[in-house]
Protein backbone atom coordinates (compact mmCIF):
# COMPACT_ATOMS: atom_id res chain seq x y z
CA UNK A 1 0.00 0.00 0.00
CA UNK A 2 1.31 3.44 -0.81
CA UNK A 3 0.06 6.83 0.16
CA UNK A 4 -1.09 9.18 -2.55
CA UNK A 5 1.26 12.14 -2.75
CA UNK A 6 -1.39 14.57 -3.89
CA UNK A 7 -4.98 15.02 -2.89
CA UNK A 8 -6.06 15.16 -6.50
CA UNK A 9 -3.78 12.27 -7.18
CA UNK A 10 -3.48 9.96 -10.10
CA UNK A 11 -6.19 7.70 -8.81
CA UNK A 12 -8.56 10.35 -9.96
CA UNK A 13 -7.21 9.90 -13.45
CA UNK A 14 -8.92 6.58 -13.54
CA UNK A 15 -12.10 8.06 -12.19
CA UNK A 16 -12.07 10.75 -14.81
CA UNK A 17 -11.33 8.26 -17.51
CA UNK A 18 -14.07 5.98 -16.35
CA UNK A 19 -16.64 8.73 -16.10
CA UNK A 20 -15.68 10.12 -19.44
CA UNK A 21 -16.04 6.68 -20.90
CA UNK A 22 -19.59 6.12 -19.81
CA UNK A 23 -20.68 6.82 -23.34
CA UNK A 24 -19.08 3.76 -24.84
CA UNK A 25 -20.19 3.18 -28.39
CA UNK A 26 -22.67 0.35 -28.62
CA UNK A 27 -21.08 -1.05 -31.72
CA UNK A 28 -17.57 -1.42 -30.32
CA UNK A 29 -16.38 -4.74 -28.99
CA UNK A 30 -13.09 -6.56 -29.11
CA UNK A 31 -11.62 -3.79 -31.17
CA UNK A 32 -13.91 -4.62 -34.07
CA UNK A 33 -15.80 -1.65 -35.38
CA UNK A 34 -19.10 -2.03 -37.14
CA UNK A 35 -20.94 0.48 -39.23
CA UNK A 36 -24.07 0.20 -37.14
CA UNK A 37 -25.33 -1.24 -33.89
CA UNK A 38 -27.47 -3.66 -35.88
CA UNK A 39 -24.45 -4.95 -37.72
CA UNK A 40 -22.60 -5.36 -34.42
CA UNK A 41 -25.52 -7.24 -32.93
CA UNK A 42 -25.71 -9.56 -35.92
CA UNK A 43 -22.01 -10.26 -35.69
CA UNK A 44 -22.19 -11.04 -32.02
CA UNK A 45 -25.20 -13.30 -32.40
CA UNK A 46 -23.28 -15.36 -34.89
CA UNK A 47 -20.68 -16.20 -32.27
CA UNK A 48 -21.43 -19.09 -29.97
CA UNK A 49 -19.98 -19.45 -26.51
CA UNK A 50 -16.92 -21.63 -26.24
CA UNK A 51 -17.71 -24.61 -24.01
CA UNK A 52 -15.66 -24.98 -20.85
CA UNK A 53 -15.44 -21.34 -19.89
CA UNK A 54 -13.50 -21.10 -16.61
CA UNK A 55 -15.92 -22.02 -13.93
CA UNK A 56 -16.84 -19.41 -11.37
CA UNK A 57 -18.10 -21.13 -8.28
CA UNK A 58 -20.34 -18.23 -7.38
CA UNK A 59 -23.48 -18.44 -5.36
CA UNK A 60 -24.17 -19.53 -1.85
CA UNK A 61 -23.17 -16.35 -0.05
CA UNK A 62 -24.91 -15.33 3.14
CA UNK A 63 -24.55 -11.65 3.88
CA UNK A 64 -26.40 -8.70 5.42
CA UNK A 65 -28.34 -6.21 3.33
CA UNK A 66 -28.70 -2.49 3.93
CA UNK A 67 -31.72 -3.01 6.17
CA UNK A 68 -29.74 -5.31 8.41
CA UNK A 69 -31.54 -8.43 7.22
CA UNK A 70 -29.85 -11.59 6.09
CA UNK A 71 -29.59 -12.08 2.33
CA UNK A 72 -28.36 -15.17 0.59
CA UNK A 73 -27.42 -15.63 -3.03
CA UNK A 74 -30.94 -16.82 -3.76
CA UNK A 75 -33.20 -14.04 -4.84
CA UNK A 76 -36.29 -14.01 -2.61
CA UNK A 77 -38.41 -12.87 -5.53
CA UNK A 78 -37.01 -15.51 -7.86
CA UNK A 79 -35.36 -13.02 -10.20
CA UNK A 80 -32.11 -13.07 -12.10
CA UNK A 81 -29.47 -10.94 -10.41
CA UNK A 82 -26.72 -8.60 -11.55
CA UNK A 83 -23.83 -8.60 -9.09
CA UNK A 84 -20.92 -6.20 -8.75
CA UNK A 85 -18.17 -6.05 -6.15
CA UNK A 86 -17.29 -2.49 -5.22
CA UNK A 87 -17.74 0.12 -2.54
CA UNK A 88 -19.85 3.17 -1.89
CA UNK A 89 -17.03 5.69 -1.90
CA UNK A 90 -15.45 4.41 -5.11
CA UNK A 91 -15.10 7.15 -7.70
CA UNK A 92 -13.58 4.95 -10.32
CA UNK A 93 -15.10 1.89 -11.93
CA UNK A 94 -17.99 1.63 -9.47
CA UNK A 95 -19.22 5.01 -10.62
CA UNK A 96 -19.80 3.51 -14.03
CA UNK A 97 -20.58 -0.12 -13.30
CA UNK A 98 -23.30 0.58 -10.74
CA UNK A 99 -25.21 3.11 -12.87
CA UNK A 100 -24.76 0.71 -15.77
CA UNK A 101 -26.33 -2.11 -13.77
CA UNK A 102 -29.13 0.24 -12.80
CA UNK A 103 -29.74 1.18 -16.41
CA UNK A 104 -29.79 -2.47 -17.40
CA UNK A 105 -32.35 -3.15 -14.67
CA UNK A 106 -34.47 -0.25 -15.90
CA UNK A 107 -34.24 -1.30 -19.53
CA UNK A 108 -35.30 -4.81 -18.66
CA UNK A 109 -38.06 -3.64 -16.36
CA UNK A 110 -39.46 -1.54 -19.19
CA UNK A 111 -39.65 -4.76 -21.15
CA UNK A 112 -41.39 -6.56 -18.33
CA UNK A 113 -38.31 -8.37 -17.01
CA UNK A 114 -37.33 -7.76 -13.41
CA UNK A 115 -33.73 -8.32 -12.34
CA UNK A 116 -32.17 -7.48 -9.01
CA UNK A 117 -29.00 -5.36 -8.93
CA UNK A 118 -26.63 -6.35 -6.11
CA UNK A 119 -23.53 -4.69 -4.70
CA UNK A 120 -21.24 -6.68 -2.41
CA UNK A 121 -18.88 -4.32 -0.67
CA UNK A 122 -15.11 -4.66 -0.75
CA UNK A 123 -14.92 -1.94 1.90
CA UNK A 124 -16.82 -3.33 4.88
CA UNK A 125 -15.07 -0.98 7.29
CA UNK A 126 -16.89 1.98 5.76
CA UNK A 127 -19.78 0.22 4.05
CA UNK A 128 -21.87 -0.64 7.05
CA UNK A 129 -25.51 -1.52 6.51
CA UNK A 130 -26.41 2.06 7.39
CA UNK A 131 -23.90 3.48 4.93
CA UNK A 132 -25.15 1.17 2.20
CA UNK A 133 -28.73 2.16 2.98
CA UNK A 134 -27.75 5.70 2.13
CA UNK A 135 -25.58 4.90 -0.86
CA UNK A 136 -27.24 2.22 -2.96
CA UNK A 137 -30.65 3.87 -3.52
CA UNK A 138 -28.78 6.66 -5.26
CA UNK A 139 -27.92 4.17 -7.96
CA UNK A 140 -31.22 2.31 -8.13
CA UNK A 141 -34.25 2.07 -5.85
CA UNK A 142 -34.16 -1.71 -5.96
CA UNK A 143 -30.40 -2.13 -5.60
CA UNK A 144 -29.38 -4.34 -2.70
CA UNK A 145 -26.16 -3.45 -0.87
CA UNK A 146 -24.52 -6.32 0.95
CA UNK A 147 -21.96 -6.47 3.70
CA UNK A 148 -21.19 -8.99 6.37
CA UNK A 149 -18.60 -10.52 8.61
CA UNK A 150 -15.04 -10.80 7.38
CA UNK A 151 -15.47 -14.54 7.04
CA UNK A 152 -18.72 -14.29 5.10
CA UNK A 153 -17.33 -11.66 2.76
CA UNK A 154 -14.11 -13.60 2.20
CA UNK A 155 -16.18 -16.59 1.17
CA UNK A 156 -18.05 -14.45 -1.34
CA UNK A 157 -14.82 -12.96 -2.69
CA UNK A 158 -13.33 -16.40 -3.16
CA UNK A 159 -16.46 -17.74 -4.79
CA UNK A 160 -16.35 -15.01 -7.42
CA UNK A 161 -12.53 -14.80 -7.58
CA UNK A 162 -12.38 -11.24 -6.35
CA UNK A 163 -9.29 -9.76 -4.79
CA UNK A 164 -9.61 -6.53 -2.86
CA UNK A 165 -6.57 -4.50 -2.07
CA UNK A 166 -5.92 -0.97 -0.89
CA UNK A 167 -4.02 0.77 -3.68
CA UNK A 168 -3.38 3.96 -1.78
CA UNK A 169 -4.94 6.22 0.79
CA UNK A 170 -6.23 9.47 -0.58
CA UNK A 171 -5.83 12.21 2.01
CA UNK A 172 -9.34 13.44 1.30
CA UNK A 173 -11.25 10.29 0.41
CA UNK A 174 -9.51 7.63 2.42
CA UNK A 175 -8.69 4.16 1.17
CA UNK A 176 -8.89 3.55 -2.55
CA UNK A 177 -9.39 -0.11 -3.38
CA UNK A 178 -8.45 -2.24 -6.31
CA UNK A 179 -11.14 -4.78 -6.98
CA UNK A 180 -12.62 -6.68 -9.85
CA UNK A 181 -14.78 -4.91 -12.37
CA UNK A 182 -16.78 -7.66 -14.00
CA UNK A 183 -20.54 -7.66 -13.64
CA UNK A 184 -21.80 -11.15 -12.83
CA UNK A 185 -25.15 -12.51 -13.91
CA UNK A 186 -26.65 -14.92 -11.41
CA UNK A 187 -29.74 -17.02 -11.76
CA UNK A 188 -32.60 -16.70 -9.28
CA UNK A 189 -31.04 -19.55 -7.29
CA UNK A 190 -27.70 -17.75 -7.16
CA UNK A 191 -25.91 -19.87 -9.71
CA UNK A 192 -23.33 -18.19 -11.89
CA UNK A 193 -24.54 -17.68 -15.45
CA UNK A 194 -21.98 -15.40 -17.04
CA UNK A 195 -19.98 -12.24 -16.56
CA UNK A 196 -19.81 -8.99 -18.45
CA UNK A 197 -16.75 -6.79 -18.77
CA UNK A 198 -17.58 -3.18 -17.95
CA UNK A 199 -16.81 -2.11 -21.49
CA UNK A 200 -20.15 -3.49 -22.62
CA UNK A 201 -22.88 -0.91 -22.86
CA UNK A 202 -26.17 -1.26 -20.97
CA UNK A 203 -28.13 -2.05 -24.10
CA UNK A 204 -25.80 -4.94 -24.91
CA UNK A 205 -25.84 -6.28 -21.36
CA UNK A 206 -29.64 -6.08 -21.31
CA UNK A 207 -29.76 -8.00 -24.58
CA UNK A 208 -27.46 -10.69 -23.19
CA UNK A 209 -29.43 -10.97 -19.95
CA UNK A 210 -32.53 -11.49 -22.04
CA UNK A 211 -30.81 -14.34 -23.84
CA UNK A 212 -29.77 -16.02 -20.59
CA UNK A 213 -33.20 -15.66 -19.09
CA UNK A 214 -34.51 -17.15 -22.27
CA UNK A 215 -32.53 -20.28 -21.68
CA UNK A 216 -29.12 -19.70 -23.27
CA UNK A 217 -26.28 -20.97 -21.08
CA UNK B 1 -4.16 -9.14 -41.59
CA UNK B 2 -6.16 -12.32 -41.37
CA UNK B 3 -6.10 -14.28 -38.14
CA UNK B 4 -6.18 -18.03 -38.22
CA UNK B 5 -6.88 -20.48 -35.49
CA UNK B 6 -6.00 -24.12 -35.48
CA UNK B 7 -8.34 -26.45 -33.70
CA UNK B 8 -6.55 -29.75 -33.29
CA UNK B 9 -4.15 -30.47 -30.47
CA UNK B 10 -1.71 -32.12 -32.78
CA UNK B 11 -1.66 -29.32 -35.24
CA UNK B 12 1.73 -28.17 -36.29
CA UNK B 13 2.57 -24.67 -35.31
CA UNK B 14 2.65 -22.57 -38.42
CA UNK B 15 4.96 -19.64 -38.37
CA UNK B 16 2.96 -18.01 -41.05
CA UNK B 17 3.54 -14.35 -41.52
CA UNK B 18 -0.19 -13.96 -41.78
CA UNK B 19 -0.90 -15.67 -38.49
CA UNK B 20 -0.66 -14.18 -35.06
CA UNK B 21 -2.50 -16.94 -33.36
CA UNK B 22 -1.10 -20.40 -33.58
CA UNK B 23 -2.09 -23.64 -32.00
CA UNK B 24 0.22 -25.19 -29.48
CA UNK B 25 -1.79 -28.10 -28.16
CA UNK B 26 -4.23 -28.15 -25.32
CA UNK B 27 -3.08 -27.05 -21.91
CA UNK B 28 -5.43 -28.93 -19.66
CA UNK B 29 -8.96 -30.12 -19.39
CA UNK B 30 -10.78 -27.22 -20.90
CA UNK B 31 -13.28 -28.58 -23.37
CA UNK B 32 -13.75 -26.34 -26.30
CA UNK B 33 -11.06 -23.83 -25.53
CA UNK B 34 -8.41 -23.32 -28.15
CA UNK B 35 -4.82 -23.00 -27.06
CA UNK B 36 -3.35 -20.02 -28.79
CA UNK B 37 -0.29 -17.89 -28.91
CA UNK B 38 -1.06 -14.26 -29.34
CA UNK B 39 1.46 -11.62 -30.19
CA UNK B 40 0.38 -8.17 -29.25
CA UNK B 41 0.36 -5.31 -26.80
CA UNK B 42 -1.20 -5.27 -23.36
CA UNK B 43 -3.74 -2.48 -23.36
CA UNK B 44 -6.21 -0.66 -21.19
CA UNK B 45 -9.44 -2.02 -22.65
CA UNK B 46 -11.58 0.75 -21.27
CA UNK B 47 -9.83 3.68 -22.84
CA UNK B 48 -8.99 1.80 -26.03
CA UNK B 49 -12.47 0.51 -26.79
CA UNK B 50 -14.34 3.63 -25.74
CA UNK B 51 -12.05 6.02 -27.58
CA UNK B 52 -12.91 8.95 -25.37
CA UNK B 53 -9.35 9.51 -24.21
CA UNK B 54 -8.10 9.72 -27.75
CA UNK B 55 -7.71 7.79 -30.92
CA UNK B 56 -6.61 4.18 -30.99
CA UNK B 57 -3.03 5.09 -31.74
CA UNK B 58 -2.84 7.43 -28.75
CA UNK B 59 -4.41 5.36 -25.96
CA UNK B 60 -1.84 2.59 -26.12
CA UNK B 61 1.89 2.35 -25.61
CA UNK B 62 4.06 4.69 -23.60
CA UNK B 63 1.72 7.64 -24.14
CA UNK B 64 -1.09 5.98 -22.23
CA UNK B 65 0.97 3.91 -19.82
CA UNK B 66 0.29 5.94 -16.69
CA UNK B 67 -3.46 6.05 -17.21
CA UNK B 68 -3.45 2.37 -18.12
CA UNK B 69 -1.75 1.49 -14.85
CA UNK B 70 -4.35 3.33 -12.85
CA UNK B 71 -7.20 1.81 -14.78
CA UNK B 72 -5.76 -1.67 -14.26
CA UNK B 73 -5.19 -0.96 -10.57
CA UNK B 74 -8.83 -0.01 -10.31
CA UNK B 75 -9.86 -3.34 -11.73
CA UNK B 76 -10.52 -2.47 -15.35
CA UNK B 77 -9.68 -5.54 -17.40
CA UNK B 78 -6.55 -5.41 -19.46
CA UNK B 79 -6.51 -6.84 -22.91
CA UNK B 80 -4.11 -8.09 -25.49
CA UNK B 81 -4.42 -6.21 -28.74
CA UNK B 82 -3.21 -8.62 -31.35
CA UNK B 83 -1.47 -7.33 -34.40
CA UNK B 84 -4.62 -7.82 -36.45
CA UNK B 85 -6.46 -5.47 -34.09
CA UNK B 86 -8.49 -8.11 -32.26
CA UNK B 87 -8.71 -7.43 -28.54
CA UNK B 88 -8.66 -10.33 -26.10
CA UNK B 89 -9.83 -9.61 -22.58
CA UNK B 90 -7.37 -11.16 -20.15
CA UNK B 91 -9.54 -13.16 -17.79
CA UNK B 92 -6.86 -14.80 -15.70
CA UNK B 93 -3.10 -15.11 -15.55
CA UNK B 94 -1.05 -18.19 -14.78
CA UNK B 95 -3.51 -19.88 -12.50
CA UNK B 96 -3.89 -16.93 -10.16
CA UNK B 97 -7.24 -16.87 -8.47
CA UNK B 98 -8.44 -13.30 -8.97
CA UNK B 99 -9.96 -12.46 -12.31
CA UNK B 100 -7.53 -10.30 -14.25
CA UNK B 101 -6.60 -8.08 -11.39
CA UNK B 102 -3.20 -8.95 -10.06
CA UNK B 103 0.26 -7.50 -9.68
CA UNK B 104 1.32 -9.62 -12.63
CA UNK B 105 -1.08 -7.72 -14.83
CA UNK B 106 0.27 -4.43 -13.60
CA UNK B 107 3.79 -5.46 -14.46
CA UNK B 108 2.76 -6.31 -18.01
CA UNK B 109 0.74 -3.21 -18.78
CA UNK B 110 1.62 -1.65 -22.15
CA UNK B 111 4.25 -4.31 -22.89
CA UNK B 112 4.64 -6.05 -26.20
CA UNK B 113 4.31 -9.72 -25.48
CA UNK B 114 3.65 -13.14 -26.85
CA UNK B 115 1.17 -14.91 -24.60
CA UNK B 116 0.15 -18.52 -24.65
CA UNK B 117 -3.18 -19.47 -23.23
CA UNK B 118 -6.71 -20.63 -23.72
CA UNK B 119 -9.04 -18.63 -25.89
CA UNK B 120 -12.75 -18.50 -25.21
CA UNK B 121 -15.53 -16.63 -26.89
CA UNK B 122 -18.37 -15.80 -24.56
CA UNK B 123 -21.27 -13.50 -25.27
CA UNK B 124 -19.38 -12.23 -28.28
CA UNK B 125 -16.31 -11.24 -26.28
CA UNK B 126 -12.88 -12.82 -26.74
CA UNK B 127 -11.30 -13.92 -23.47
CA UNK B 128 -7.82 -15.19 -22.84
CA UNK B 129 -6.66 -17.24 -19.88
CA UNK B 130 -2.93 -16.66 -19.98
CA UNK B 131 -0.91 -19.74 -19.16
CA UNK B 132 2.44 -18.24 -19.95
CA UNK B 133 4.03 -15.09 -21.26
CA UNK B 134 6.47 -16.57 -23.70
CA UNK B 135 8.28 -13.38 -24.47
CA UNK B 136 8.12 -9.82 -23.29
CA UNK B 137 9.88 -7.02 -25.08
CA UNK B 138 8.66 -4.40 -22.63
CA UNK B 139 7.13 -1.18 -23.86
CA UNK B 140 8.13 -0.95 -27.47
CA UNK B 141 5.39 1.40 -28.62
CA UNK B 142 7.09 4.70 -27.75
CA UNK B 143 4.20 6.79 -28.95
CA UNK B 144 4.69 9.41 -26.26
CA UNK B 145 7.18 10.88 -28.69
CA UNK B 146 4.21 11.68 -30.93
CA UNK B 147 1.36 12.18 -28.48
CA UNK B 148 2.96 13.10 -25.16
CA UNK B 149 1.10 11.82 -22.11
CA UNK B 150 -2.47 10.71 -22.92
CA UNK B 151 -4.53 12.01 -21.27
CA UNK B 152 -2.48 15.00 -20.31
CA UNK B 153 -3.70 14.95 -16.73
CA UNK B 154 -2.56 11.38 -16.18
CA UNK B 155 0.48 12.76 -14.40
CA UNK B 156 -0.95 15.37 -12.03
CA UNK B 157 0.81 18.56 -11.16
CA UNK B 158 2.03 18.84 -7.62
CA UNK B 159 -0.12 21.18 -5.58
Amino acid sequence: MVRAPYSSGPGMVCAAAVLACSFVAAGAHNGVTHKSADEAARHLKEQENTPGFPNIKGGDFRLIDQSGSGRSSKDPQNRFQLLFFGYAKCKAICSVALPRMAEVADRLEAEGVMVTPLLITVDPERDTAAALAEAVPKYHPRMIGLTGSEKALDEAYRAFQIERKVVFVDPEQGAVYAHGSYIYLLGPDGTFKTLFPPILGPERIAELVHRYIGGKS
Amino acid sequence: MKMRRLRTPAATVLASLACFIVAAGRLSAAPGAQVVEIKGEIIDTWCYLSGVMGGPDAVVGSAHHTCALWCAAGGIPVGVKAEDGTVYMVLKVKGEDPLAQTDTIMELQSDSIVAKGQHYVRDGVNYLVVADVISNEGITNRNHEDFGVVPGFAIPEKK
